[in-house]
């Protein structure tokens, strides 16, 4: 079909509204100045901002009612992150509320519910995800972490890799091999796995960006209640899926591009040459076109997907690949075009600068540190969550059959 | 020019990697980037002195091997290929390059032997906060004050400034019209601020404030005529140095990667075999050996002082920049996780060429050079 039918929304301007004036009163000062330079945020900060929306539902709002959630539709949604995006609210982290909150009410038994979506929806617990395994990246299914019925427990061991703010976390959901004798994708399963079960370990890695965010965790005999099992046992992999195409479709936010763009409009203007603002040079002038071409194009995309998912219910894995791979290269571009901008102070990195409490004199633009870390965080948005080579392999067989 | 034979620059060429292989490992990387303030090893400068290597480009009276600019894009290739932390590039490339292209001959001589001697390190600082690449957008202003000037000045953050015994410091003289003049000025002098700071790849630098610094006549580099020619060969120099650092540290990271995908099996079979991903280290490699092509080019033509040497340096800027950026972010790609830590040398390289590409102009700022020339529209 050449044109698919977009609904037009004018009923959300007073959500909006309510949204706006939330972020304006409730934000600490604190947060809004850190987010403004892209410091990094502590973790009772996050912490203290998600159950604030937490109190309000928000956190939860795309779950449907009879699960604690509010139903939005997608359209509330957006407008629900836009103007997260415009008061330059601290990102949600979304392991809890987009991944294990969806998998638990979608495949969960009710105990299991109970027990989970409460503390989720208002960040009472804090999530990660144990997928990728050392020998395990892109061919996740071939993941090697064991678990052994013991009773009314499973006994795991292995070890997981990449694993986001596992040092922050609660609670991990796990992809774990509970059957090694059959196809790799048939003998999977997934836990829930309580971080202060004895036998976890966490250690940090330090990335490109010079922080911390991601880990190691090692599992030496973990007991692992049998109850913390989702749905059937070694029908994991089905349930994986589920959870990497939200993951895919949240990891595309119109809103951090949007805040990306405000920032380097800010640093053409501060930034000159030959003592003209960079933002009055034919170089600049056409790079930002690009990138408002390419930015128009993704959302037009993704407004295109949603059409698709409603009208002939596509499978959404379809839209998630396009929309991931797109949505990777036009951030990598944005955040380069930055850098670009950068090389002209010299192009040094305070990591530093980032860390509460820094009070050492800053070189160049203010955005400087937080741009650069931004840029080099996302070199990994090509790697993660299914790399740009496994989005082709999807589109490959999924849209073109082969 | 003066330059080495064939022969002699395989010798070079040798005892670099010779060297390099043997005492610089990617292991004690970390070490000596961050185990002191200076951001590199104290001791592998002295050895590169020792070796001949500080002074390679400088004449055989100031101590040096008599080589030109391809023998210093050898020694520049060789620390891109083991992401070498120490201040060539400040020093021996434009500090050394200064004082011989602009300095009289009692500060030739004086100097120029203790750079070869790894005596005396400096740091060229010439870029200003609102000049963006821009070449001779001087505003620091040097005033004559009795037998002497006072320099007020604010330069960027520049590689190498923080560790500098000397800094080479550009400034107008009297006024914002005056002619560009170059001045030698020792760390310690009154009014001088230095705030050192990492760069992007680690390496250590500062950006320079100076606020009244006194200093003799004797501090000006040669004569009182403009120094802007000076300045322009200057930043050709730095440029094609940074490209054949480029090069050595996109075979690096080639080399690498290919060997990593060998090694690294996934869906039964190592990656390597997966078409897509041979296309992929193919054009890397292409992409690696047409920059050490065009870079060639332009060394012959700066050496042999070809009148068209300089567009030879921003062409080759200009692929160098782009074959860059594709070898350095597929590096990371091809790594997958492994790509994005601190611990492993190939998100380093990737870092070290995010540096070559930008210093002393990116692709865009010598592109639209480039098209002046060919519209003679004033553009940017």
């Amino acid at each position: 079909m050449f044109i698919r039918s977009v609904q037009r929304r004018d009923d959300l301007d007073a959500f909006r509204q309510e949204v706006r004036d939330f972020c304006r009163t409730e934000m600490p000062p604190e947060v809004r100045r850190k987010q403004g330079r892209g410091e990094h945020l502590e973790r009772d900060e996050y912490d203290a901002w998600m159950k604030c929306l937490g109190s309000k539902g928000w956190l939860t709002g795309k779950w449907p009612k009879e699960h604690g959630g509010l139903g939005w539709e997608p359209e509330r949604f957006l407008v629900f992150e836009e103007e997260l995006g415009r008061a330059s609210a601290p990102p949600i982290i979304t392991f809890g509320t987009a991944l294990a909150g969806p998998v638990i009410y979608s495949f969960g038994t009710s105990e299991q519910r109970l027990a989970y979506l409460g503390d989720i929806a208002r960040n009472r617990t804090w999530w990660c995800q144990g997928y990728s395994e050392p020998g395990a990246g892109s061919d996740l299914a071939s993941l090697k972490t064991r678990a052994v019925r013991d009773g009314d427990h499973y006994i795991v061991n292995g070890q997981k890799i990449w694993t986001s703010y596992a040092h922050w976390a609660d609670m991990m959901f796990a992809l774990v091999r509970t059957n090694p004798d059959v196809k790799k994708q048939e003998g999977i399963s997934f836990l829930l796995i309580d971080m202060k079960t004895p036998g976890i370990t966490v250690r940090p890695i330090i990335g490109i960006t010079l922080d911390h965010h991601l880990n190691e965790v090692f599992l030496e005999n973990v007991r692992v209640p049998v109850a913390n099992l989702i749905g059937e046992e070694n029908k994991g992999w089905t349930y994986a899926k589920f959870v990497l195409a939200n993951e895919r479709i949240h990891g595309i936010s119109v809103t951090k591009f949007e805040a990306y763009l405000a920032k380097i409009r800010r640093l053409l203007q501060v930034t000159r040459e030959n003592g003209r603002p960079l933002a009055e040079t034919a170089t600049f002038q056409r790079r930002m076109a690009e990138l408002e071409v390419s930015f128009a194009t993704v959302k037009a995309l993704m407004a295109d997907q949603l059409a698709a998912a409603r009208t002939s219910g596509a499978p959404p894995m379809m839209g998630a690949a396009a929309l991931k791979l797109r949505g990777t290269e036009l951030q990598q571009a944005i955040l380069q075009t930055g850098v670009d901008i950068l090389g002209r102070h010299g192009l040094a990195y305070q990591s530093d600068a980032l860390h509460t409490g820094w009070n050492g004199d800053l070189i160049g633009p203010q955005e400087s540190p937080g741009l650069i870390y931004e840029h080099l965080y996302r070199r990994a948005a090509s790697v993660y969550s299914g790399s740009s080579e496994v989005q082709r392999n999807i589109l490959a067989k999924g849209v073109l059959g082969l | 020019m003066p330059s080495f034979s064939t022969d002699e620059r395989e010798l070079l060429q040798d005892s670099l990697e010779t060297f390099f292989s043997e005492q610089y490992g990617f292991e004690r990387w970390h070490e000596r980037a961050r185990g002191n303030a200076l951001g590199f090893g104290a001791d592998m400068w002295r050895s590169y002195a020792e070796l001949g290597w500080l002074g390679v480009a400088l004449p055989e009276t100031a101590g040096g091997a008599g080589g030109g600019l391809t023998e210093l894009a050898i020694v520049m290739a060789a620390s891109g290929r083991h992401i070498a932390l120490e201040p060539l590039l400040a020093t021996i490339v434009l500090g050394a390059g200064a004082i011989e292209l602009a300095g009289n001959q009692q500060q030739r001589e004086s100097l120029l032997p203790q750079v070869a001697a790894g005596e005396t390190l400096l740091a060229f600082c010439h870029g200003e906060p609102d000049a963006g690449y821009a070449r001779h957008h001087v505003q620091s202003i040097a005033r004559a004050s009795g037998d002497g000037y006072v320099v007020d000045s604010v330069k960027s953050f520049a590689l190498g400034a923080h560790a500098a015994d000397m800094l080479i410091v550009s400034a107008r003289l009297e006024s914002e019209n005056g002619p560009v003049a170059l001045f030698l000025v020792p760390r310690d002098a009154a009014g001088l601020a230095l705030t050192a700071a990492p760069a992007l790849d680690g390496r250590m630098g500062a950006a320079v404030a100076m606020t009244s610094v006194h200093l003799p006549a004797a501090a000006r580099l040669g004569d009182e005529s403009d120094k802007s020619d000076v300045i322009d060969r200057l930043l050709d120099r730095g440029a094609i140095a940074v490209c054949a650092e480029a090069c050595g540290a996109m075979a690096a990271a080639t080399v690498a990667t290919v060997e990593y995908l060998k090694m690294r099996q996934q869906f039964g079979q190592p990656l390597s075999t997966f078409q897509v991903l041979q296309h992929r280290l193919v054009d890397m490699t292409l992409a690696s050996e047409e920059a050490r092509a065009i870079v060639h080019a332009a060394l012959e033509a700066l050496d042999s002082d070809a009148a068209d040497a300089q567009r030879a340096v921003w062409l080759a800027k200009v692929q160098t920049a782009r074959s860059a950026r594709f070898v350095g972010t597929q590096s990371i790609q091809l790594h997958g996780g492994m790509g994005m830590t601190d611990e492993l040398a190939i998100g380093h390289f990737y870092k070290r060429l995010s540096l070559c590409e930008t210093l002393f102009g990116d692709s865009d700022w010598y592109l639209s050079q480039l098209g002046m020339a060919h519209g003679g529209v004033a553009a940017d």
